[in-house]
């Protein structure tokens, strides 16, 4: 019974930090219907503004956060402007070509830069311990993970569903041009929620940092798990990527646990059996 | 005309032959993609071979030739040894870091008359697929095995492995294994995860499970080792008093840093630590930290890459420029030499690399740089693996 | 004759010549490529072998409309299962070779079809991740057969109808690779514009339609997975024969997204952008990395960026767009 509580905790702790990383490709993809490859080269450049902030500027956990996520915008904003809103409503594949161009840039220059080696960003002491739960003990990291991982999952549903910006937003993903028509800046929608995203991503990528150490090759090498797990829950819903994190989650962490060998396997079924059933995604909008 | 420049071009081509060759070497790496500071490394091995001993040897002049396969790709590693030998003419091919990227080339070596230098690829049974290969790395048979009585002498008669699930994983595995329960310990548990495991608490779970005192795991060095040992630190694992070991491809200097305190203290054995005390290390890291830039970033396979310059300054040597690869290898099997990481020689019988291995520890310099200290020394240790596979 | 049977007369007849004059076009390329760059002839039957995956993603992606990521599994099922054929049970003729990968990349495009019919849209790209990292787990466990991730060797293919052997030179296999590629052409190209072909660029375009039309959508579609199994899996084996070694890269996610980005480039839907595609990516990724092989990345990003800011129907559509901009003001 212990193992099957400290293991779901795991799960739990696993899911909610994929739902962190992945929820900015949500995004992007969902509401934007861009498929962007890119997102964990977002993620990945945020990690290095923090883990600079912190070794070299001597910053604090959390100023280092706020400013690894507003240095990642301020670099995304102008491929926005000049890459990405060019492909808003090309094609799938088009979209698929351009941001793995992005992607391949991004790779290329960070190791130019930075060199091939990992990188870190340090916890501060509060978040480096551990918590005793009684029966076992967990980093508070993890729990620093999920606390910021369910702030998140509200903070985004509040401002898609509850706010002007939501209602324009998803005005402009229905039909842009009848949007604009009743005044809507479509541009600047876009733009926003493009920020939203890679803000996300950046956030993500930092505080992920622990289990998904920074690297250059970082976008890549996670690619395929954002990909599935944003896919797995439907596209640009909130509540569905949260599922799919901690549903996806919940089987990785048993099927390692359960069996390691054949980990890979219990991950992929899982993913084939929940689209075979669900096949617009957990909770995708019909369309 | 024709026929009288033809000539002359002829006559100017036999005079260069008289005088001084340029000798081409076509190194094969991963110069990008995930495994970009190893191939690195790789360059930096080189040009610290030519800084330390010029390009020259007699009158002829080596030149290097890289070509990039990022990751494991026999059939892009093929076809890019097959350029280097039919295009650019290299006399010479060597590096490959991944053991199926060698395995492809050596279907080409004979008929080219090429004897290929292994600086990485430590699959043991590469040297078997064709007579002109030598090896100046290590397999993990070779750096895993005398941990298994290292283990044991530290007073722990239960332990299980981890390990990844690829070749390199099971090789390291069953290399422990034998060596371990030969020394009188038993085997647990033996956890093969798969190569891209992100999330390491399930696995910790598991080793707690199985009780045992310490825990042998093999990861390739990078992300994935890295994860692993904060997630046996955050498991409580480690405070709880069981014994991580493994070998030194987990705490590659490179990763020293981000693993920080999370491995002070921890045991590997390895064939290369960049802190080995003797004049050649000395003079090699030297040499190499200027080459690669930045010393934090120097690794095992620089030194790998390193003596495989010696060997094949060598050959150049023995066959005095020309192109006989039955001659070249010939003549470096026994060749022994003091390499960086101590003394290294090339068994004639299997042309794999006899070297010591060493004990390591992680520690922690005065300026509070984390290094591999070395404490122990298994004295010229061959590959139990090729055995293993007969 | 009524002006339209005359137009279809024409189109037919257009459609004949182009049958004849575009394998001629690909056999003066091939030959060209042998006798400009004999030393390259590795790098080009890989080009090949790769080129006939791409064109078996071009059948499920341009023609019906199924992006994928996991086309490398037909690919690879294609390689493994010539190259298990030829290490374990001494099928080396090349020959029998190429038909052993051919119906065991088959067999891999139906398992495919299977699993990636049941979705659309985005979760079946993901379905088509998930089969490719199964196929590529699967490899990995079975190390007995496949050699796990040391890849599989021991395969040394006869010599090409008793006569030519695969030298280091990589002539038979250049030539035996042009002439698998240009037979698959010629069978492609008759098969997409065959009522068959026709209905599933229909589904392509409008599932529903061709559903409401009382079209076999599911069926066809199937169909058309289990061809290009065929055809990848015919790249597969050519890639075993050549290279006497297999990877578990041949059954890799990255293998399929890189063959992906290759047709995209190219552009879709056409059998011609499939092979611009591929040779362009792979002709400037050779010559870039060996340029600069440790920056090379940044530039191939660059390029692809450019590709859609001003190629954006892909290269060969770009091609088309010019040349009927030249011939159209004649």
């Amino acid at each position: 019974m212990q193992t099957i509580l400290s293991v779901a905790i795991d799960a739990l702790a696993y899911g909610m930090i994929l739902f962190l990383i992945s929820i900015g490709l949500s995004v992007t993809m969902g509401l934007m219907r861009v498929v962007n490859l890119a997102h964990g080269a977002f993620a990945m450049i945020g990690g290095y503004f923090a883990s600079y902030a912190m070794s070299a500027l001597g910053l604090g956990y959390g100023l280092a956060i706020v400013l690894a996520v507003t240095a990642t915008v301020i670099i995304a904003l102008p491929l926005e402007r000049f890459l990405y809103r060019r492909i808003y409503g090309a094609p799938e594949l088009t979209q698929v070509l351009m941001t793995i161009g992005v992607t391949f840039c991004i790779i290329g220059i960070t190791n130019y830069l930075f060199g091939p080696t990992l990188k870190t960003v340090p916890l501060p002491p509060d978040l480096a311990g551990s918590t005793d739960l009684g029966f076992r003990t967990i980093s508070n990291h993890r729990l620093f993970a999920i606390a910021c991982g369910l702030m998140v999952a509200a903070g985004l549903w509040l401002l898609f569903s509850r706010t002007g910006f939501g209602i324009k937003l998803r005005a402009v993903v229905d039909n842009a041009a009848m949007a604009a028509s009743l005044g809507v800046r479509t541009q600047w929608v876009y733009a926003a929620a493009f920020a939203i995203s890679v803000a996300l991503a950046a956030l993500g990528g930092v505080i992920g940092a622990e289990l998904l150490p920074i690297e250059p090759y970082y976008a890549l090498r996670y690619m395929v798990t954002f990909l599935v797990v944003v896919s797995v829950g439907g596209a640009g819903s909130i509540p569905g990527a949260l599922l799919a994190c901690l549903l996806l989650g919940a089987i990785e962490t048993a099927g390692r646990y359960l069996a390691p060998e054949y980990g890979e396997f219990f991950f992929y079924l899982a993913v084939i059996a929940i689209v075979s059933i669900f096949p617009r995604g957990l909770l995708g909008r019909a369309n | 005309m024709k026929r009288l420049i033809a000539s002359a071009l002829a006559a100017l081509c036999l005079c260069s032959t008289a005088y001084a060759d340029t000798i081409k070497v076509g190194v094969i790496g991963p110069f990008s993609g995930p495994f970009a500071l190893q191939g690195k490394n790789f360059k930096a091995g080189i040009d610290a071979w030519f800084a330390l001993h010029g390009n020259k040897v007699g009158d002829d002049e080596i030149q290097v030739i890289y070509r990039d396969v990022p990751h494991a790709d026999p059939a892009q590693s093929k076809a890019l040894s097959q350029e280097l030998v039919v295009k650019e003419g290299v006399q010479y091919l060597a590096g490959y870091y991944f053991t199926p990227d060698a395995m492809a080339a050596t279907s080409l070596l004979e008929q080219a008359n090429v004897p290929m230098v292994v600086m990485n690829a430590a699959s043991s049974g590469i040297v078997i697929k064709s007579p002109y290969v030598v090896r100046t790395s290590f397999t993990l048979w070779q750096t895993a095995s005398p941990i298994g009585k290292v283990v044991f002498d530290a007073g722990i008669k239960q332990a299980v492995s981890v390990v990844s699930d690829y070749a390199p994983g099971i090789d390291a595995d069953s290399a422990f294994s034998t060596a371990f329960t030969e020394a009188g310990g038993e085997m647990l548990e033996t956890v093969r995860m798969p190569l891209d495991t992100n999330d390491f608490s399930p696995i910790m779970q598991r080793i707690r499970d199985s009780g045992a005192q310490a825990v042998f795991a093999f990861l390739p060095s990078g992300p994935t080792a890295l994860g692993f040992v904060k997630s046996f630190n955050d498991s409580g694992l480690k405070a709880d008093g069981v014994k991580l070991f493994a070998t030194g491809d987990l705490t590659q200097e490179p990763d020293l840093p981000a693993l920080g305190d999370a491995t002070l203290g921890m045991q590997t054995t390895f064939h290369y630590a960049v802190s080995h005390d003797s004049p050649e290390n000395k003079a090699f890291v030297e040499a190499a930290s200027k080459a690669i830039g930045d010393p934090k970033e120097l690794s095992f396979p620089a030194v790998g890459a390193f003596d495989g310059m010696y060997v094949i300054s060598k050959m150049i040597e023995a066959t005095g420029g020309t192109q006989d690869a039955k001659k070249a290898v010939e003549a470096v099997k026994g060749l022994s030499w003091e390499s960086p990481r101590g003394p290294v020689s090339i068994a004639p019988g299997t042309r794999h690399i006899t070297q010591n291995i060493y004990l390591r520890e992680v520690a922690k310099s005065a300026v509070g740089a984390y290094y591999n200290k070395e404490i122990q020394t298994f004295a010229n240790q061959g590959d139990p693996g090729l055995a293993a596979i007969k | 004759m009524t002006v339209l049977e005359n137009e279809a007369e024409t189109a037919h007849k257009q459609g004949a010549m182009r049958l004849v004059a575009a394998p001629m076009l690909l056999l003066t390329l091939a030959i060209a490529g042998y006798f400009l760059f004999p030393d390259n002839l590795a790098l080009l039957t890989r080009i090949i072998a790769i080129s006939l995956l791409v064109l078996s993603i071009d059948l499920v992606t341009g023609i019906c409309g199924v992006a994928t990521l996991g086309q490398a599994a037909m690919f690879g099922a294609g390689a493994y299962a010539a190259g298990i054929g030829a290490a374990h049970f001494g099928i080396t003729d090349p020959l029998a070779m190429t038909v052993v990968g051919a119906f065991g990349g088959a067999l891999a495009g139906l398992l495919s079809g299977l699993v990636m019919l049941r979705a659309h849209g985005l979760p079946q790209l993901v379905l088509s991740i998930a089969v490719v990292h199964l196929f590529h787990e699967a490899a990995n466990k079975a190390s007995r057969w496949t050699g796990g991730s040391d890849g599989l060797t021991g395969i040394t293919p006869s010599p090409l109808l008793g006569l030519f052997d695969f030298d280091l030179w990589g002539r038979t296999a250049y030539i035996y690779g042009v002439f698998l590629l240009l037979l698959t052409f010629v069978a492609l190209r008759v098969i997409v514009s065959s009522p068959f072909g026709m209905l599933c660029r229909g589904i392509g375009e409008d599932a529903t339609r061709i559903e409401a039309m009382g079209g076999d959508v599911r069926g066809t579609m199937l169909k058309m997975f289990v061809i290009a199994g065929f055809v990848a899996g015919t790249g597969g084996a050519l890639g075993a024969i050549s290279t006497q070694v297999v990877g578990l890269d041949t059954l890799s996610f990255a293998l399929s997204a890189e063959a992906l980005v290759m047709l995209v480039l190219g552009g879709a839907g056409s059998l011609y952008g499939a092979l611009t595609g591929t040779v362009t990516f792979m002709w400037l990724e050779d010559v870039i990395s060996a340029a600069n092989p440790f920056h090379w990345m940044t530039i191939v990003g660059a390029l692809l960026i450019a590709a859609v800011l001003f190629a954006p129907r892909g290269l060969y559509g770009a091609v088309e767009e010019l040349a009927a901009r030249i011939w159209g003001r004649r």
